[in-house]
């Protein structure tokens, strides 16, 4: 069992090492935080502004802030492994990977991590000074970062098993890339990542908290700016139940591709 | 000088029928992998739609944002959607041109009888971005009451939207002619455009106002045209088709002296 492990944290500290190998490309992408963070400061800014309020749906303006920083920290060091995997499918190379002794989805799972765990720390320190900057105000606590770092880990782990879902649908179908786009705009919208979900509706909120989405944005997130243990623990819970879910689903679907390969590979 | 005239007017229609071409053939062999061509378009409209469930749900909460309220945005949404689809459709090259000149693939235009860029340009469509141009007629005829009498502005101005988003790609790609691998900050400028696009420029800053109006002139492809189908004024349009000539000038431009510069990847490779 130990060995099985190392195998796979050996894979995601290759992978996590490559990242830096590739420092220039790899601060370039932290642009992309600041000026999404720019984009959000600037609009619930004017948001607090117009309303007049103090508190919107709860958040006050530097928790606001915090809370988007937080859930693009996690969405920003997400890998695309889908696109790796539906190449491989659908060139066929995957059938290569059978005689390895490593399981090909853990492969890729672990593959990335190893590309997300260097990322969330960059993107972590880029977001919180870009809110620093602009909010002069830290609206955490020690328990909300140590509620945070916990529920990220398990983000990124949900995210990885989701990424590897989508590129074995390469079995089924030829251009996995739309499946992403809506994936990625369900993390948006109903995960929470452009408004905690305290924003939407009470009957919308009802449906969104039972998806697995707002364990991998929202969650996260608010545990660093309103940590409360009771949620946390629901949130560890949650993301728990849906890490096995995903992980039955990925190797049901790749048993079922594997033997679609066996049929038509040659 | 007639004879110069005379010859300008002919190779731009050769350029435009070579556009053409390309645009019918690249439609053809779309069509040839119906399914994943219609499954991305259907896909990029999915994608669309969901963008505009951040606006439903903060509209909610705030009657309008500095004179913005969700007919506004949406509208905004349209005009960008149609703008950027246009753009990517016919000249889907357009956001890859760092990677061509930094690859050496700019070598096979150059070998033609054709003009470079335009020919680059054009010899890839884009086939998600059917699905943007889609959303953006769709959402347009859709949300505003009187959206038939202004379709005409709303292709105009999208139109315009697409040769300025064009002409920001060349000049970012172009980038590459003189530093050297530019994927990346063409990536991101391209990524900006596209980003403060989708937001009015009135809840923006003075200091970042000015920069969508300059730098990253988003401004000019979502919120100006956006403003115009609302409340249409002369002088704004002359501007916004003034600064659409002076960026695609400016583009050529830019293109042109860096291609001075260029040297040779020597890239060997059998097309078809």
């Amino acid at each position: 069992m130990t060995a099985l492990v190392t195998k796979y944290v050996t894979i995601a500290r290759t992978n996590a090492r490559q990242q830096l190998t590739y420092r220039g490309e790899f601060a370039t992408r932290a642009l992309s935080m600041v000026l999404f963070m720019g984009v959000f400061i600037a609009l619930w800014t004017t948001a607090f502004d117009v309303s007049g309020a103090t508190t919107l749906a709860g958040y006050t303006l530097p928790a606001m802030c915090w809370y988007l920083a937080m859930t693009e920290t996690i969405t920003l060091s997400g890998s695309r492994v889908f696109v790796e995997i539906g190449e491989a499918v659908r060139s066929g190379d995957v059938a290569y990977t059978l005689v390895r002794p490593v399981s090909y989805p853990a492969f890729m799972v672990a593959h990335s991590l190893g590309h997300s765990a260097p990322r969330l720390g960059l993107n972590f320190v880029v977001a919180a000074g870009v809110v620093l900057v602009f909010v002069q105000t830290v609206a955490t606590t020690p328990a909300g970062v140590a509620g945070f770092l916990v529920l990220a880990a398990g983000a990124l782990a949900l995210d990885a098993l989701m990424m590897v879902l989508i590129g074995l649908l390469a079995f089924f179908i030829e251009e996995v890339t739309p499946a992403f786009w809506i994936y990625q705009k369900l993390l948006f919208t109903v995960g929470g990542l452009f408004l905690p979900l305290e924003f939407f509706p009470d009957w919308l909120q009802g449906v969104v908290r039972l998806l697995p989405f707002q364990f991998i944005s929202y969650a996260p997130a608010r545990a660093f700016v309103a940590f409360d243990p009771a949620e946390f623990a629901g949130a560890l819970a949650g993301q728990a139940a849906y890490l096995v879910v995903t992980g039955l689903v990925v190797l049901a679907v790749w048993r079922y591709g594997r033997r679609r390969l066996a049929v038509h590979g040659g | 000088m007639a004879g110069a005239a005379w010859q300008y007017t002919e190779a731009d229609v050769k350029t435009l029928r070579l556009a053409a071409a390309y645009f019918r053939h690249n439609l053809m062999s779309a069509m040839e992998y119906r399914f994943s061509f219609i499954l991305q378009a259907v896909g990029m409209v999915l994608n669309d739609v969901m963008l505009l469930f951040f606006w439903w749900v903060v509209f909610t909460r705030l009657p309008s944002l500095r004179g913005w309220d969700l007919t506004g945005v949406l509208t905004l949404y349209a005009i960008v959607a149609f703008g950027f689809g246009l753009a990517t459709v016919v000249c889907g090259n357009a956001t890859r041109l760092a990677h061509i000149i930094v690859t050496g693939n700019l070598d096979y235009y150059l070998a033609l009888p054709a003009e470079p860029l335009t020919h680059l340009l054009v010899s890839r469509m884009s086939l998600p971005a059917w699905g943007d141009l889609v959303f953006g007629l769709a959402i347009y005829l859709l949300i505003t009451p009187d959206s038939l009498l202004r379709f005409p502005l709303f292709l105009f101005l999208g139109a315009l939207g697409a040769i300025i988003f064009t002409s920001f790609a060349v000049i970012l790609g172009s980038l590459a002619f003189f530093i050297g691998n530019a994927e990346e900050l063409s990536r991101q400028g391209w990524g900006a455009m596209i980003t403060f696009g989708l937001y009015p420029v009135d809840i923006f800053p003075l200091a970042v106002r000015v920069v969508l109006y300059t730098l990253i002139p988003a401004a000019f492809i979502s919120s100006v045209p956006a403003m115009l189908l609302a409340d249409f004024q002369w002088p704004p349009l002359a501007v916004l088709m003034l600064f659409t000539v002076g960026i695609a000038a400016f583009a050529g431009l830019v293109f042109r002296l860096g291609l001075r510069r260029y040297e040779s990847g020597n890239l060997v490779t059998v097309r078809g």
